[in-house]
């Protein structure tokens, strides 16, 4: 081998083979291949019960760990994906900004994330299921898959006739339902009038039971029931709705009843964004560039060629190992 | 200078090759002590050289991907801070004679959409943020020169609405998207809504200090809906002067006493709109200093196009070889 590459002629087309590669990749070399890109919208749920810490052992609150995974989504995604932005509470989604795209914005697209704020929230009222059906509706016309972050927690709770019936079509909207939260029940801050945190909620501040509506079937055996006076029974309910903790049974239910993937943001932006572009409808052409390819050969080769050249005159210079 | 891959840079010391030896074989030659030194030889030979290096060192950058980073640049233009205050509530939904929109005419928040996109197409030079309100104030998108996101923003009043409108509260959102970057670059709240509302007494004085604080310029559009009260309208003799029964003539009255440049503008149909946005793009025509962002260059393929050239005079030293040795004539080998 060594031999070979002594001789002259070896040597020159090194060096052709090294500049002809050197030029392809000074003109560039790419190779073409499909990418999935993601169009979403994402809604984020502002109310009271995602200002609970219990995200990180405590050291986030569900808010603020919803911001940063979807600033973490939006470089996991990538550059051509398509990212919207909105906001629920009470019973509906309010969209703050359509899809766009997510490298060109990106910026101002963090910038919008971290401005959201329980402070947007025009209710303190959290009826999941409402504002999962309308976040679907926002999504449809948009065409655009849908990620909804919430930690499940219904306020008040659900009536006795249970999760309201979805009217859309099942899986017509694609995406996520993200569950942000602890497992643990964790108490919920209060705020005042002036948006000064104040303590904790307690038993007494929130309805624990939903008395709109049917009552249950069960209600008849409750304490001190009658039919027209008391159809719920006469006790007030207690229950633990002031702690809070995600329901992901619930918005597992969800996920079904709409057509959803159902996945948790402790499992990380990275998963987030695999799940997302599963569902994605949309791909694209992408050109990688690959032009290093041929300037790494072209670098051994000149190398090579040097080296070859060094050791030929070491061995010159050194006539006895000749 | 940035390396997108820098530790390609390890392989940097190969690039001294070229001192170690040549592309071109030595022959042996009895007694150069004899000859005078060869000017144009000693430049073949440093040239052939420095080429080798330009070759190693070449590739070896552009594998570590060389380029210039993204930087800014302060560019002399026109231009402003402007702040787009959008009411979102459902009343903007409607066409300016208070009707459903029924494909004749335009509904409100169609024509504020479409103007309001020309406005912030037509001005290169800003940096526009967008601030939401309706029964709550909410930021939508920070200052910005990104486009897209803001007429995201702007297409966006489009959709649903909520129900009341907070006027107070949603000016606060707007002075505090303007934030206290930037002192000497005009700075402007474009409100606009279809409607007023009474803004209480203790934010009317939070206000009037925060205005007083950080001067800005004010306009509001307002899309008047036929048959509904006027901001100039004079209370008819006998009807009450209060801002609950004339809630626009007071608002009006209210920034008018704020101290600051304020022009109210009443449209009445989307060509009034249009007229409005003109107004507005003439006044805030000021040359102002903003700082534009000039993306990076990658100049890897530079890198490797100047290897390559080098590679070329490497290969035309190579082809023009002749050996000293007369073998019957033969050349190589």
């Amino acid at each position: 081998m060594i031999e070979f590459l002594n001789r002259k002629a070896a040597r020159r087309w090194l060096l052709i083979t090294a500049f002809l590669l050197s030029a392809i990749a000074a003109f560039g070399w790419s190779v073409r291949h499909s990418q999935d890109l993601v169009d979403a919208l994402a809604i984020v749920d502002v109310t009271g019960s995602m200002l609970v810490r219990d995200v990180d052992k405590g050291s986030q609150n569900r808010l603020e760990a919803a911001r940063s995974t979807i600033v973490e989504l939006a470089q996991a995604l990538p550059c051509s994906s398509r990212l919207g932005l909105g906001i629920f509470t009470e019973r509906r989604s309010f969209v703050l900004f359509d899809p766009v795209e997510v490298c060109a914005n990106y910026d101002a697209f963090s910038g919008a994330v971290a401005g959201l704020d329980w402070r947007m929230a025009w209710e303190g009222d959290s009826y999941i299921a409402k504002g999962l059906y309308s976040a679907i509706d926002e999504a449809l016309p948009a065409k655009s898959n849908l990620l909804f972050v919430t930690d499940g927690h219904e306020a008040p709770p659900l009536p006795a006739s249970g999760v309201p019936d979805f009217e859309g079509k099942p899986g017509e909207v694609k995406g996520v339902i993200l569950g942000v939260g602890g497992r643990d029940k964790s108490p919920i801050p209060k705020f005042d009038d002036d948006g000064r945190e104040v303590g904790v909620y307690g038993v007494g501040d929130v309805p624990h039971d939903n008395r709109h509506g049917l009552p249950g079937k069960s209600a008849s055996s409750a304490e001190g029931w009658h039919p027209r006076n008391a159809p719920f029974g006469g006790q007030a309910a207690v229950g633990e709705e002031h702690l809070s903790s995600l329901r992901s049974e619930h918005l597992k239910d969800l996920a079904q009843r709409t057509g959803l993937i159902y996945a948790e943001q402790q499992n990380g932006a990275h998963e987030l964004a695999r799940t997302l572009r599963s569902v994605a409808s949309r791909s694209s052409e992408v050109d990688t560039d690959i032009s290093s390819l041929p300037a790494l050969v072209a670098l051994s080769l000149l190398a090579l060629l040097y080296a070859i050249a060094w050791r030929a005159n070491a061995s010159r210079l050194h006539p006895a190992s000749h | 200078m940035i390396f997108t891959t820098p530790y390609w840079l390890f392989l940097l010391p190969l690039a001294v090759l070229p001192f170690l030896a040549e592309t071109q074989p030595r022959e042996g030659y009895p007694g150069l002590e004899l000859l005078p030194t060869d000017g144009i030889s000693s430049l073949v030979k440093w040239s052939l050289r420095l080429a080798g290096v330009l070759g190693l060192a070449g590739l070896i950058l552009g594998l570590a991907g060389v380029g210039v980073g993204e930087s800014s640049r302060q560019v002399v233009g026109h231009g402003s801070h402007v702040v787009l205050l959008i009411d979102r509530s459902s009343s903007m939904d409607n066409t300016f004679a208070g009707r459903q929109p029924d494909g004749s005419e335009e509904s409100k928040s169609a024509a504020a959409r479409r103007i309001l996109k020309d406005f912030v197409m037509q001005r290169p030079g800003d940096r526009v943020g967008v601030a939401a309100f309706s029964t709550a104030p909410m930021q939508v998108v920070p200052l910005t020169s990104a486009r897209p996101i803001i007429l995201a923003a702007i297409d966006a009043i489009g959709r649903p609405g909520l129900a009341f409108t907070d006027v107070g509260r949603g000016l606060a959102m707007a002075m505090s998207t303007h934030g206290q970057e930037q002192a000497g670059t005009g700075r402007s709240v474009v409100l606009v809504s279809d409607g007023a509302a009474v803004i209480d007494r203790r934010l009317q004085e939070k206000l009037r200090a925060e205005f007083a604080r950080q001067p800005i310029n004010l306009y509001w559009l307002y899309l008047r809906t036929s048959g509904s009260k006027g901001i100039f309208e004079q209370p008819a003799p006998g009807e009450e002067d209060t801002p609950q029964a004339l809630p626009e003539r007071h608002l009006n009255k209210f920034f008018e006493s704020l101290h600051v440049p304020y022009r109210a503008f009443e449209a009445e149909s989307p060509q009034a709109v249009a007229d409005a946005v003109a107004a507005i793009d003439k006044l805030e025509r000021r040359p102002a200093v903003y700082t534009e962002r000039v993306p990076g260059i990658d100049l890897s393929h530079s890198a490797y196009g100047l290897a390559a050239a080098a590679m070329a005079l490497l290969l035309m030293a190579k082809l023009f070889e002749r050996s000293l040795k007369i073998e019957g004539g033969r050349r190589g080998n």
